[in-house]
């Protein structure tokens, strides 16, 4: 039984209202990571690989721990020296090492860890670790890890995710195939088969809120402060590794996007406050941010056959993640990849190939909506190629395709909720698709539209089974404290969940407090990412409630000496129905004499009982669908890009709080036309990132803000809480796509790899000449 | 070296080395951790405050360049009850999702408005163009500073 859609009361639910913490934050008040201290606290200094691939011939950090100041230096031999230390971590691969063992795998590698009293002295320090290297031949992108006799960055495979499969004697660290129909035959059966490749660059989030740690060790336990996203996978690696109980706090989060999805650094510096015996606190720079996670390159070949009235008949996908150096979270997102690539229509013969791929490059990570925002560009933009040469209209292309509830996608799963068209048609008319475009007079700015539809999982486990639990308690002052793992990293979570818990108990919100994410308070829960969390923890607090109100029930009945059945929950309390008794949540936990609590899960997984009387996977607990449509106007002189408008429409189910929605649908356009015009990470020949300080790497402005239109299609989603899914991520993803196609509308030239810098636009129009 | 300025309100004097940031000394001795560091190169704004009545990139300030100078950081920009009229703005008009960049943009949008009581669109956007955000895709922003600029005859 699904006990997630609650009752029907729904005062909470449904309003716009600003974020608990808003004017906490406004001001200044919140305290991040870096307003952290514990007492006794040390500082460390990272020591980093200047080189992309070398062999360790030797450490010599003596003269860094003769400097005054210095508590310690950790370096592969402290670490073999410990035996109750794993040397080795990685949450679907464990392939990372603490600190470098025998060799380095990307600029920026972490070889050793300094401590001193202050981080002044730790920087100095990490200066005289002298650490002689043997370089190896680096393979930096793709196709050179790819190359016959390429060096291999890992000579052995540890997978732990039970999906991955690498390939022995090659870079690659996972394929995975998935299909449906016969794809040779339907390009048989097809009239026309268009094959183009596409490019996306290797970005970096960031957040501005630095990633960093306070790890402690003392007395046979770890506790750990970081802004990690997810807690409670980072406590049982901590378990794993150090051999003792590991307790993991989250303060509020400024932003992460997937960079702090994954460790990197908390394991080795609590290796590093075993050694020091202190606490010791670590900040990255920004610069080192951008060797620590980064969105992989992502090369995309795709092959469509179609039928001359545009109906696609079969298509062939096969891409290429660059991994990095270590595939700690990477593989799994490629193999999430599987589960998207083709998009959101209807083909009946199908083939997808993943491959991800180690290269020298630093660890790759999860990017709000990574990898669906790289496909969903590729075969849009083949879309809009198709539709062109075909003499059809774009939009009537894609109503010819987009899916409805009730087919079957690619992975075996029921669609529902599958209103693609309804985002499609809400994209378009809010920018005035139809609208003629302004004309400039002297012809050198050109203007043009384009749009793109997309299809979204989110992680979903392979079996039936719960990953996250809340728990609701009635604590002394009456209020209920809700507990949830969901950690606060600025999508507006503390709100959504008092929201949700305040209706499921018909109390208002000043009856709600939020508990969140500290791993010794909390129920469990498995991360905060792939745009999860409203779905996944509001159901949780929804059975949280469903199981606290008996026991609340039961309680009142026997204060009150009435009949449980007779009792009704009101704002204030509990009282009888005809009003002649009653008792407020304060007294009744006061006359209990403690708090009364319960927990819930969200089990999810396992198979779905169609209507149709058949039994289907479950792929994902819940699909997102979306459109983004946008204008853009291109400087034929200059080559810049400015996107004009940007509508984005998405299924959302029940909008829980319908502007801070379309706030996340703002932001997720507005972060997104970085990687689409202007961002991209380089390395130079040797290997190194040559534009890591924020002064070489343009960010979105307000200057390049667009004039948005969010949109939301919110019928309740059957399941969800109160009908909600989730969506934080799904604004991001439409965008390079209908940003392509824009300036193929505006220029006649569809550009297969973004960013859009002005020399590629240029470089384009004059090859159009 | 020794340094005296006036913080929130309150002249100190302070010796400090003179490697010492305006943000070392905002945060790590006088513990106004509202101003927060990213990118350490005066080009994020997170650090943003108003010294003199300007903004500026504490992260880009030697504390020796402040010598005299009047500092307001968001703790002083706060009453001691409610909020500014600014950031009430910012959380009426969902300015702020994370909240990092949050403070400085406020402090900036201080000072536009105490140079320009009634920009336009432009305006704000030139202005306030130099202060990442990457949670808001900056209209939320917009809006606040937009709403601040309605309601500016109402506060002094």
């Amino acid at each position: 039984m699904c006990a997630a859609t609650g009752p029907n009361v729904t005062r909470l639910v449904g309003q716009s209202m600003p974020s608990l913490e808003a004017p906490d934050k406004a001001a200044g008040r919140i305290e991040y990571m870096a307003d952290l201290t514990v007492p006794n606290m040390a500082h460390a200094k990272v020591v980093r690989s200047p080189l992309p691939h070398a062999r360790i011939v030797s450490i010599d950090a003596s003269e860094a721990r003769a400097m005054p100041g210095v508590v310690c230096v950790l370096t592969r031999d402290e670490v073999r020296a410990d035996p109750e230390v794993e040397e080795v971590y990685g949450f679907v691969y464990r392939d990372a090492p603490l600190v470098a063992m025998d060799k380095v795998r990307h600029q920026g590698d972490i070889v050793a860890v300094v401590v001193a009293d202050d981080v002044d002295t730790a920087e100095a320090a990490a200066e005289l670790v002298d650490v002689e290297y043997e370089e190896l031949p680096a393979v930096m992108n793709v196709p050179q890890a790819l190359a016959e006799g390429a060096v291999q960055v890992h000579e052995e495979f540890f997978p732990i995710a039970p999906e991955l499969r690498p390939i022995e004697g090659t870079n690659v660290c996972h394929h995975a195939t998935i299909g449906c129909g016969d794809v040779e035959q339907g390009f048989a059966e097809s009239d026309f088969v268009y094959e183009d490749e596409f490019l996306a660059p290797p970005v970096q989030h960031c957040a501005l809120d630095l990633h960093a740690v306070i790890s402690q060790v003392e007395d046979g336990q770890i506790t750990v402060w970081t802004n990690c996203q997810s807690p409670f996978p980072l406590g049982r690696e901590l378990e794993r590794i150090f051999k003792m109980p590991a307790r993991v706090i989250i303060p509020y989060v400024g932003g992460g996007f997937g960079s702090k999805s994954r460790d990197r650094i908390e394991c080795v510096i609590t290796a590093a406050a075993k050694l020091a015996g202190r606490p010791v606190r670590y900040i990255l720079t920004q610069e080192e941010t951008f060797m620590t996670f980064i969105r992989p390159a992502y090369r995309n070949r795709m092959r469509t056959g179609v039928k001359r009235d545009g109906t696609i008949v079969a298509r062939h996908n096969e891409f290429w993640v660059d991994v990095g150096g270590y595939a700690i979270s990477g593989a799994r997102s490629a193999n999430n990849t599987l589960k998207v690539a083709t998009g959101p229509y209807r083909i009946p013969n199908a083939r997808v190939d993943c491959y991800a791929v180690y290269t020298n490059k630093p660890p790759s990570s999860p990017y709000r909506g990574l990898p669906t925002t790289q496909h969903t560009m590729s075969y849009e933009a083949q879309f809009d190629r198709i539709a062109r040469d075909l003499g059809i209209d774009r939009l009537e292309l894609r109503r010819r395709n987009l899916v409805r509830d009730g087919d079957i996608h690619i992975t075996g799963d029921y669609l529902r909720s599958a209103h693609s068209h309804e985002c499609l048609e809400q994209a378009t008319e809010a920018i005035g698709w139809n609208e003629p475009l302004p004309v400039d007079p002297e012809g050198k700015k050109l203007r043009g539209r384009g749009v793109s539809c997309t299809i979204k999982y989110t992680l979903t486990p392979a079996r039936e089974m719960s990953e996250n639990s809340a728990e609701v308690a009635l604590v002394e002052d009456g209020v209920f404290e809700v507990r949830i793992g969901t950690v606060n990293i600025g999508q507006g979570s503390d709100t959504v969940m008092a929201q949700i818990a305040g209706d499921a108990l018909s109390v208002g919100l000043e009856s709600v407090r939020i508990v969140h994410s500290d791993t010794y308070r909390v129920p469990v829960d498995s991360s905060t990412t792939a745009s999860r969390s409203t779905y996944h923890m509001g159901r949780a607090v929804v059975e949280a409630t469903d199981n606290l109100k008996p026991q609340m029930l039961e309680a009142a009945s026997q204060l009150l000496e009435r009949e449980a059945a007779s009792l009704v929950f009101t704002p204030e309390g509990i009282a009888q129905a005809d009003g002649s008794a009653n008792v407020t949540y304060g007294e009744l936990v006061e006359r209990v004499g403690s708090p009364l609590a319960a927990t819930g899960d969200c089990v999810v997984g396992g198979m779905y009982a169609g209507p149709d009387g058949k039994s289907y996977p479950i792929a994902s607990t819940f699909w997102t669908f979306a459109s983004c449509a946008a204008e853009v106007e291109v400087d034929t002189e200059t080559g810049t890009v400015r996107v004009v408008k940007a509508a984005a429409s998405a299924t959302t189910g029940t909008a829980v709080n319908p502007h801070s929605i379309e706030t996340q649908l703002e932001g997720g356009i507005g972060q997104e036309i970085g990687p689409t015009l202007f961002e991209q990470l380089v390395w130079d020949d040797g290997g190194q990132l040559i534009n890591a300080a924020l002064l070489d790497y343009p960010l979105p402005t307000m200057e390049t803000m667009p004039e948005y239109a969010p949109r939301f299609v919110d019928h309740p989603f059957e399941g969800g809480p109160f009908g909600a899914k989730g969506m934080g991520e799904i604004g991001s993803v439409v965008v390079p796509g209908a940003v392509v196609n824009a300036v193929y509308d505006a220029t006649g030239v569809l550009f297969h790899e973004v960013p859009l810098t002005p020399h590629k636009i240029i470089e384009g129009l004059e090859g159009q000449r | 070296m020794n340094v005296t300025l006036t913080v929130n309100g309150e002249t100190l004097s302070l010796d400090v080395p003179p490697s010492t940031t305006l943000l070392d000394l905002l945060r790590d001795r006088l513990s106004l951790h509202g101003t927060k560091e990213y990118c350490h190169s005066g080009v994020c704004g997170a650090c943003t405050v108003l010294a003199d009545g300007k903004a500026v990139s504490s992260c880009s300030m030697l504390a020796g360049q402040v010598e005299g100078a009047d500092v307001l950081t968001i703790e002083g920009l706060t009453p001691d009850e409610g909020l500014h009229p600014i950031q009430q703005a910012f959380v009426d008009n969902f300015g702020l999702q994370c909240g990092y960049c949050t403070p400085g943009m406020i402090l900036l949008a201080k000072a536009l408005l105490d140079e320009n009581p009634a920009p336009t669109r432009e305006e704000i956007i030139r202005y306030m163009g130099g202060n990442i955000c990457r949670c808001t895709g900056y209209a939320g922003i917009l809006r606040s500073v937009e709403a601040a600029v309605k309601e500016r005859g109402s506060w002094s």
